[in-house]
């Protein structure tokens, strides 16, 4: 690695430590400050650090990955992914935000008045935190290899940037609590922003045409780099599964089939709301109104980036094949011109580009999706663990610093369990079906959440009937039926294609389940009073008085 | 009704309230009279879930509907619209975030303007009693 590109990344890092220490010098002096930054960030502020949790390294090197890898079909993560807020705010944000809890569990062991529900919460709320986490480790180590870093005296590369990008990550937390981690998401996201206006804005100086690149691609089939019998490399052209014959660029069917298009889609939109780290912001909005407010600069700002990501998949499939011949570093990386890792495609543009000075600078920017998105995780788990489970149960009579301990040392523990986990997954190495390894794994993350999470706090928020049993089974229902279709769609590459993205079949089935059951065991009795909680909006009055009067009182 | 380790649910928003005042001393300014009654209430929801159903029916009708339509059609993908794109591509790549953007604002205006016009009818103007006063943090 060349002095520059160390530069620019130690420079990142120092900034985000800043931050983090500036917003321990302005206090984290309880659990509340610590997982939820006192619930003042305004919305502009809120919508930034949402789209820096929720952008992770599957949105900033793995949309603009899989968009390289299959075109038309990749181009449909990206849509999955934005269109995913919009239930989110019809749904869910302002409600969420009125009933005003710490986690998801906490949300959900209060709706439904039940103890069972907020451990069952807990329990899957840390399961998809660890397959959320795992992919952004797995990112860091990709990043860290391509840019050249340093190893750890016996760990390879990728080992040693999986190491580097979680200790970091967690330090991080462990410094700035959800408040430094709010402002570090914020900044991140306008840093990742910033970081693909500049690519782009270097790609049409120099003559890019996106419809070109399109048409260009087109002309030939879809091809991947497969390994041959004698253990070498050739291109393998990619067989549609909507038409006969090969797939193309422009078109759909490179990767998914007609279902798999809808099981795609719905299981990022419904995976959306069920995701602990981007739900548990909501709560940090001074109101409900907030919270809606925010949701609305969350669409605006996620479809500016994806529409970026796409674009930039596009431009990569186009030039890096053109300008392999002419660049060695490029044909290393390359079997006649195609990417061996797709996950590469935005860090060889950026280095096309921006030589290795540009290089460095998508590479911070990797490294900055996958901090925020890791930051934001880690809280989550520390919320879960550390307030529902700890502060509830262990120790109900726990200090403030005791209960502030706890979240840290959930944070620690969460970032080893990933950092092991992620170790082995090198793309380089592990084969996969999917266009990109990252994207994919994330996708799973949002099965198990659209299966379990979503259903549970939606018909909890519009069905007063529900109960905590009905509640218990479906999430059981939804986990066991996801959990099985992705294990083996992991296990067999000719499983079905609703089992690689099984919320379609288990969202359902976890819904009937909890409608079915609530309808036959007793719900909460006092639903009446949760609903003006929920619905009303006394608190939003009241906080808006308080702003006023605070700013008054300043005055 | 408390829950065991827990606050009283029908504080709940109170609760959020004095996290939001952690560092001010109420005095008097949080002691207003303003909740919302059932009615309002439930009246509320019923049309903020007309309006949320409503708002996802169109949503589904252009993202599942209007877009794997036109996906799947030969048009889409064989011509040429603006620039030189597929209108498929253009779909997924840019119009699909333009649509969601627009319906975003939509819902979020309409639903703003259901929560003043049905809730906080019962509460007085307010006025502040006595005086506010902003204490530090303890460090």
């Amino acid at each position: 690695m060349n002095a520059p590109s160390l530069g620019i990344i130690l420079a990142a890092l120092a900034l985000s430590l800043g931050i983090g220490l500036l917003a321990r010098l302005r206090g984290t002096r309880s659990a509340v400050d610590f997982q939820l930054a006192g619930r003042q960030f305004g919305v502009l502020m809120n919508a930034c650090a949402i789209c820096g949790d929720y952008v992770s390294a599957a949105s900033f090197l793995g949309v603009a990955a899989a968009v390289y890898a299959a075109g038309f079909d990749g181009a449909w993560y990206a849509a999955g992914f934005a269109a995913g807020f919009v239930p989110v705010l019809l749904f869910v944000a302002t409600p969420l935000r009125r009933f005003g809890e710490r986690s998801i569990p906490d949300f959900l062991g209060r709706r439904y008045r039940s103890e069972r529900v907020r451990f069952a919460a807990v329990l899957i709320v840390e399961l998809i935190i660890l397959v959320y986490l795992i992919p952004q480790a797995v990112a860091g180590g990709i990043a860290w290899e391509l840019l050249g870093g340093a190893s750890i005296p016996g760990i390879s590369t990728y080992a040693s940037g999986i190491v580097l990008t979680t200790t970091a990550t967690a330090t991080l937390v462990v410094i700035g609590g959800m408040r430094g981690t709010t402002w570090n998401q914020a900044v991140q996201f306008a840093l990742l922003m910033a970081i693909l206006l500049w690519l782009t804005a270097v790609l049409v100086t120099s003559g890019f045409s996106y419809a070109d690149a399109i048409d260009r691609i087109d002309e030939t089939a879809l091809t991947t780099p497969v390994e041959t019998a004698g253990g070498g490399e050739e291109l393998s052209e990619v067989t549609s599964r909507l038409e006969d014959g090969p797939a193309y660029f422009g078109r759909p069917g490179a990767r998914y089939g007609a279902v798999g298009h809808f099981a795609l889609l719905f299981t990022l939109v419904a995976g959306t709301a069920g995701l602990p780290h981007v739900m548990n912001r909501f709560f940090t909005s001074p109101s409900g109104r907030a919270a809606r407010q925010t949701t609305v600069w969350v669409l605006v700002f996620v479809g500016l980036f994806y529409t970026l990501a796409v674009m930039l998949g596009t431009a990569a499939r186009d030039r890096i094949s053109a300008e392999a011949a002419d660049n060695p570093w490029l044909a290393e990386l390359t079997v006649d011109g195609v990417l061996r890792v797709p996950e590469h495609a935005l860090l060889a543009l950026g280095r096309l580009y921006g030589g290795e000075t540009g290089l460095s600078v998508v590479t911070t920017g990797a490294m900055l999706a996958i901090l925020s998105t890791i930051g934001g995780l880690l809280l989550a788990a520390s919320a879960s663990w550390g307030h529902d489970v700890y502060e509830r149960h262990i120790n109900p009579r726990a200090s403030r610093t005791e209960a502030l301990r706890a979240g840290q040392l959930a944070v620690i523990v969460m970032a080893a369990i990933s950092l092991v986990a992620s170790l082995p997954l090198d793309p380089g190495r592990v084969p996969s079906s999917s266009p990109s390894l990252v994207a994919s794994l994330v996708t799973m993350a949002f099965a198990l959440a659209g299966s379990t999470l979503t259903p549970a706090i939606i018909l909890g928020i519009w069905w007063k009937r529900t109960t905590a049993t009905g509640v218990v089974a479906g999430m059981a229902a939804g986990a066991t039926l996801s959990g099985a279709g992705l294990l083996w769609a992991l296990i067999d590459s000719g499983a079905p294609e609703l089992l690689q993205t099984p919320a379609v079949v288990a969202g359902p089935v976890a819904s009937a389940v909890m409608v079915g059951v609530s309808l036959v065991s007793r719900p909460v009795d006092d639903v009446e009073a949760i609903w003006v909680t929920m619905h009303g909006s006394a608190g939003d009055r009241q906080a808006e008085r308080l702003a006023r009067a605070t700013l008054e009182a300043a005055q | 009704m408390a829950e065991p380790g827990g606050r009283p649910l029908a504080d709940a928003s109170l609760t959020d309230f004095d996290d939001l005042v952690f560092g001010v001393e109420d005095d008097g300014y949080s002691s207003f009279h303003d909740v919302d009654t059932s009615a309002e209430v439930d009246a509320t929801f019923r049309s903020q879930r007309r309006i949320a159903i409503g708002y996802f029916v169109v949503f589904l009708i252009g993202l599942v509907g209007l877009g794997l339509s036109i996906v799947f059609s030969g048009w889409a993908i064989g011509n040429r619209v603006l620039g030189g794109f597929s209108p498929s591509f253009l779909l997924a790549a840019v119009g699909l975030y333009g649509f969601f953007v627009i319906l975003a604002v939509a819902a979020g205006t309409l639903a703003n303007g259901v929560d003043n016009q049905m809730l906080g009818a019962s509460s007085l103007p307010w006025r502040p009693r006595g005086r506010l006063r902003v204490r530090r943090r303890p460090r």
